[in-house]
């Protein structure tokens, strides 16, 4: 348990109060318009969402399963991570796609994309499911703060998912996304400083960097700094194929928009930068920083693993960077480090705010319900949006427990059947809406057979995960597939507008030769028919 | 023909060219370079030294050869935006298009 001294206090006291200050400071910009409470008003240079790129990535628990995976599986642990490098590609061809757009959202990216009912559906379909995983993701992020102020202080749970959600409400509510990109600036410096300043803190303690090498060689664990140290080809629980379908997930994700769950808080970055060079530099620097501060965790989890190699628990290693940071910082320190525990909280907790809100205001009530809402209307239905995803997460928080094999579940849908049709939505003009609901659909059936009704009637064996991966993909395609070729595709004036607004890779040449045609792609000018939607 | 474009004209820049593709190869190899560049530095193991510097140098040669090209479509497309914005608008509120 630890203890907080005055000075302490006054570090946590004093944080809390310049991160509100931050937010509310731009109270008067957030409430001018529906662009300025949602994408501060599209005119952010590239290292402002950068850093929120990086706040927003760096929560309370991702530091406990950094921790579990590098204590487990030694450096290699790192690649576990490395699903966020699905921006290396995305920063130069998706995001550079969506930016030109200027969806606000994905929901209304896809009515951009494809037309008519099917359109419709997606986008009711896609908000609808924003705005309910926002709410998961504040509920899961605010029970892990919970259960740090409960290792640290004993505190019940539910006292660390609402005090500190409720706090960073204040600006969230007040200025909207103004407040949330200018809280993160200065949440993910803070978060950064103290990251290093206690990953160093904990290699010192363990020996220093040669002490950490030398001491992994003595107890027979030096495979622990091999980044390649798998367990086969596909034996054991750290396979090299798992490796590559990884990589294949991550690196080649970053041709389609929304192979990644991060994808649709980028997004909104992306549309808040102020220019396609701004975001596309944005999405990249962003997560550079959030990989190398990822290693960075990785070698003081090795410190942490020479101090205290044989803990069997998961739940028990998985806080081993909380322990390096309150065990061995000097006194005086330790407020100073949970200032900066609220700060990686906070950021998180506001961007999943701003975003739902978004999702439900402008998708749905927008929309569908007021289409001739005044800016003033949407920016007070924003409020109320952000206010009911707060009360949402603390139910979802509490019930937690409960739901979480259900939850991971649900978002491994996200990940598998329906990972190549959204890279096929922005790479292949054929593929239609019809195509790409009923990947979500047959995805929704084969996830459960698949995963867990098949194998509990021993028809298949339970697969790992990555196998899993493979079969939806295969099972998906074989409903999708068939599905695009038998319905019409999208009609090509619609096609045509999105090609000449958006300019997409891939596989256009039938849309690229009407654009051609219609003399669509040859020069600027704002008032000719050639940039009309 | 130059192995690398510098100078790109209006319109030039909205196609797709061999100086993206460039730079799909290169950006995921720099991620892996910094990230296990970084963190075997930090244990100062003299591979970890030689992966940064790597990473650190495809990643200003990445810059070098994307950013004329950012510039060059961010150029363009900023004075097509305002007009994009007032049809998207319509379209959210389902307003009808003209002509």
């Amino acid at each position: 348990m630890v203890e907080l001294q005055l000075i302490d206090w006054i570090w946590i006291i004093g944080f809390i109060l310049v991160m509100i200050a931050a937010g509310i400071l731009f109270y008067r910009l957030g409430k001018r318009s529906e662009s300025d409470f949602f994408l501060a008003g599209r005119g952010l240079p590239w290292w402002l969402p950068a850093s929120s790129v990086y706040a927003t990535h760096t929560a309370t628990d991702t530091p406990m399963w950094v921790t579990g995976v590098i204590y487990r599986y030694g450096f290699a642990g790192i690649w576990y991570t490395f699903f966020a490098a699905w921006c290396a590609i995305s920063a130069f061809v998706s995001t550079r796609i969506f930016r030109r757009s200027l969806a606000y959202t994905q929901a209304e990216w896809n009515t951009l994309r494809f037309g008519g009912l099917g359109a419709e559906m997606l986008r009711g379909w896609i908000s609808g499911w924003q705005v309910f995983m926002n709410m998961f993701i504040l509920g899961w992020v605010g029970i892990a703060m919970g259960k740090v102020c409960n290792y640290l202080f004993g505190w019940e749970i539910w006292v660390g998912l609402i005090v500190f959600s409720a706090i960073c409400a204040v600006y969230v509510l007040a200025a909207g996304y103004w407040g949330v990109i200018m809280a993160d600036f200065q949440q993910g410096v803070i978060a950064f400083f103290v990251i290093i300043v206690v990953s160093v803190w904990g290699i010192v303690a363990a020996g220093g960097p040669s002490g950490i090498v030398t001491k992994l060689g003595e107890m027979g664990q030096s495979w622990r700094l091999n980044p390649f140290a798998f367990t086969g080809w596909f034996s054991g629980d750290f396979p090299i194929a798992w490796f590559l379908t990884m990589m294949v997930i991550a690196v080649l994700g970053g041709f389609g928009m929304g192979t990644s769950i991060d994808w649709y808080a980028e997004a909104q970055r992306i549309q808040s930068a102020k220019s396609v060079r701004d975001a596309s530099y944005s999405i990249w620097w962003g997560t550079a920083l959030v990989l190398i501060r990822n290693s960075v965790w990785a070698v003081a989890v090795l410190a942490f693993f020479v101090l205290f190699p044989n803990i069997q628990n998961a739940s028990e290693y998985e806080m081993g960077w909380f322990k390096l940071g309150f065990d061995y910082m000097p006194a005086g320190m330790v407020g100073f480090f949970f200032a900066a525990i609220i700060a990686i909280h906070l950021s998180t907790i506001s961007t999943h705010l701003n975003l739902g809100a978004m999702y439900f205001t402008h998708d749905l009530y927008l929309h569908y319900f007021k289409p001739n809402a005044t800016e003033k209307e949407i920016v007070w239905v924003g409020r109320v949006a952000t206010f009911v995803l707060l009360i949402g997460s603390f139910f979802y928080g509490l019930m937690m427990e409960e739901i979480t094999s259900w939850l991971i579940f649900a978002l491994w849908l996200m990940a598998a059947g329906v990972w190549l049709p959204n890279v096929l939505q922005v790479v292949w003009w054929r593929f239609n809406a019809w195509g790409y609901l009923s990947s979500w659909i047959a995805n929704l059936g084969m996830s459960w057979l698949v995963v867990w009704i098949l194998p509990s009637f021993g028809i298949i064996p339970k697969l790992p995960d990555y196998q899993q991966f493979w079969l939806l993909m295969l099972l998906g395609a074989m409903v999708y597939i068939p599905v695009t070729f038998l319905t019409k595709p999208e009609k090509m004036e619609h096609l045509v507008k999105y090609y000449a607004m958006s300019r997409p890779i891939g596989w256009w040449g039938p849309v690229k030769k009407e654009a051609e045609r219609l003399g669509l792609l040859t020069k600027i000018d704002v008032n000719s028919a050639e940039v009309k939607l | 023909m130059r192995l690398i474009k510098r100078n790109w004209k209006p319109g030039e820049a909205d196609d797709w060219t061999k100086e993206d593709w460039y730079v799909i190869v290169l950006s995921p190899l720099n991620y892996i370079l910094l990230t296990i560049g970084f963190g075997l530095s930090v244990l100062m193991l003299p591979i970890g030294f030689i992966l940064l510097g790597a990473g650190i140098i495809l990643t200003i040669l990445m810059h070098w050869i994307i950013d004329p090209k950012l510039k060059a479509v961010s150029n363009e497309y900023e004075e097509k935006q305002h007009k994009y914005l007032e049809e998207l608008e319509k379209k959210v509120r389902w307003e009808k298009e003209n002509g």
